[in-house]
């Protein structure tokens, strides 16, 4: 087999529309979107609340979702792990080696990463604003809406990146996902396990794939930071 | 020395009210009534304490010690020296701020402003001028009883200048009162009924405009009005 043979494979399997393939990308989009969007709606009013109220427990809630930030996506997974195997305090929701299992790891890797900078986002935008926001004796749910109004951009942002640290994870849904083919199988993992086979075509397959969703978050990331750039005012 | 005016029919009624900020005290004992229906200007020199003032009397920045007593907060409207401006259009701002303002008084106010032609441009692309015509409008549109302006005029050219007095003035007539710092001795005389001067954070002089510019009592208004 010569070099560029696992190349030509992949991209017949990609045009050819493999229905394996094109499965656990399926299933690796599922489960990366859900996690991320859940951990959005999650995270953001909470980075939104630290930024904006000050409450008991303010500075702990911030020191945990930074230090979960730096928490390697194993070890999340192992927690996740033992949070719902049958002896945990979850196992009775029955969520090992499932789709949902992965999305539950995924959500608890990315809900720190968005409270983290949505928080960063409503400080800057918190201190322009709150004298303004006073003197019209705005309500604290009006403030938060308007704000998450004139932070859009950045948190459209702040969604890609938590989507490309979700998709690319792979130590926490191998963990708590078992990796079962037509099951739990998504594109990381997969990579590792046909690597393993000698499969590299199939592997690569994958990789081109997560690489042009990177490739594809990455602009839409710099779009929106140039359009922001060209938002009047900014700075 | 002029320090304690009693005016009739007080809008606002400030007792004893200091702010200190990171172990410094910047308003100190504050005692002071604001006149309904008139324009009382706040003179001093930078760092004497106006935005401030301004500030703790619109309610926005919670006094050390003391009392505020008057109209309430919803009665009030505040045009900041920089105008803040959301990520919207200026049509847009305007119907955030006052929201229950018709389409017809709407229309009528940008037009007043000259900025007509300017309403579904970006609030932020707005020239400074344009900016702080937009906050003044936004701010009479309300018809608030009692209007705050920290230096309205800083940094604007003369047509806004003379537009943000021409409103003020007019404002006043329709029963407004008007609490403004400024730096200008000369928009002072145009537009005080009272003044009110601050000097480290403490009221050196307030009264009458006439007096004030005629008869000054204190020695730091007579040093004030040598070199300002």
């Amino acid at each position: 087999m010569n070099f560029l043979e696992p190349f030509v494979i992949a991209l017949s399997l990609l045009a050819g529309f493999d229905t394996e393939l094109y499965q656990v990308i399926g299933l690796s989009l599922q489960v990366s979107l859900t996690a991320v969007t859940l951990a959005l709606i999650v995270g953001i009013p909470i980075g939104a609340l630290l930024a904006t109220q000050s409450f008991f427990g303010h500075s702990a809630v911030l020191i945990i979702s930074r230090t979960m930030l730096s928490m390697p996506p194993v070890v999340i997974g192992l927690l996740v792990y033992v949070l719902i195997s049958r002896s945990g305090p979850l196992g009775f929701l029955d969520l090992l080696y499932t789709p949902q299992a992965m999305m539950l790891a995924q959500f608890i890797l990315v809900m720190p990463l968005s409270i983290a900078l949505s928080h960063q986002i409503f400080t800057a935008l918190h201190s322009e604003f709150d004298l303004f926001f006073s003197s019209l004796g705005l309500s604290a749910f009006r403030r938060i809406l308007t704000l998450l109004a004139e932070a859009r951009y950045a948190l459209i942002t702040v969604a890609m990146v938590g989507f490309g640290r979700a998709i690319s994870e792979i130590g926490a849904v191998i963990l708590v996902g078992g990796n079962i083919k037509h099951l739990t199988r998504v594109m990381t993992s997969s990579i590792a396990l046909e690597t393993s086979k000698g499969n590299l075509a199939f592997a690569l397959a994958l990789g081109i794939v997560l690489m042009l969703i990177a490739l594809l978050v990455n602009l839409l990331s710099h779009t929106l930071d140039q359009t922001v750039l060209k938002e009047p005012g900014h700075g | 020395m002029d320090k304690n005016l009693s005016v009739a029919q007080p809008v606002l009624t400030a007792q004893n009210l200091s702010v200190e900020r990171g172990g410094q005290l910047l308003l100190k004992d504050i005692n002071l009534q604001i006149a309904r229906g008139m324009i009382t200007m706040v003179l001093g020199h930078n760092g004497a304490g106006k935005t401030l003032l301004m500030q703790a009397l619109h309610g926005i920045l919670p006094p050390t010690s003391g009392n505020i007593q008057g109209i309430e907060r919803h009665l009030q409207k505040m045009v900041f020296q920089k105008p803040v401006m959301l990520r919207r259009s200026a049509e847009a701002y305007f119907d955030f701020v006052c929201p229950d303002v018709s389409i017809s008084q709407k229309q009528h106010w940008f037009h007043r402003a000259g900025l007509t032609g300017r309403m579904n441009s970006p609030a932020r692309a707005l020239s400074g001028g344009e900016k702080q015509k937009l906050s003044l409008i936004t701010a009479l549109a309300s018809q608030p009883e009692l209007l705050f302006l920290d230096e309205p005029c800083a940094n604007l050219d003369f047509e806004a200048t003379a537009f943000v007095e021409t409103e003020l003035l007019a404002a006043r007539e329709k029963g407004v009162t008007i609490l403004m710092s400024c730096h200008h001795k000369a928009q002072a005389e145009r537009l005080a009924d009272y003044i009110l001067l601050l000097k480290r954070g403490r009221i050196a002089e307030y009264s009458e405009k006439d007096r004030f510019f005629s008869d000054a009592q204190s020695e730091a208004a007579r040093e004030y009005l040598a070199f300002s």
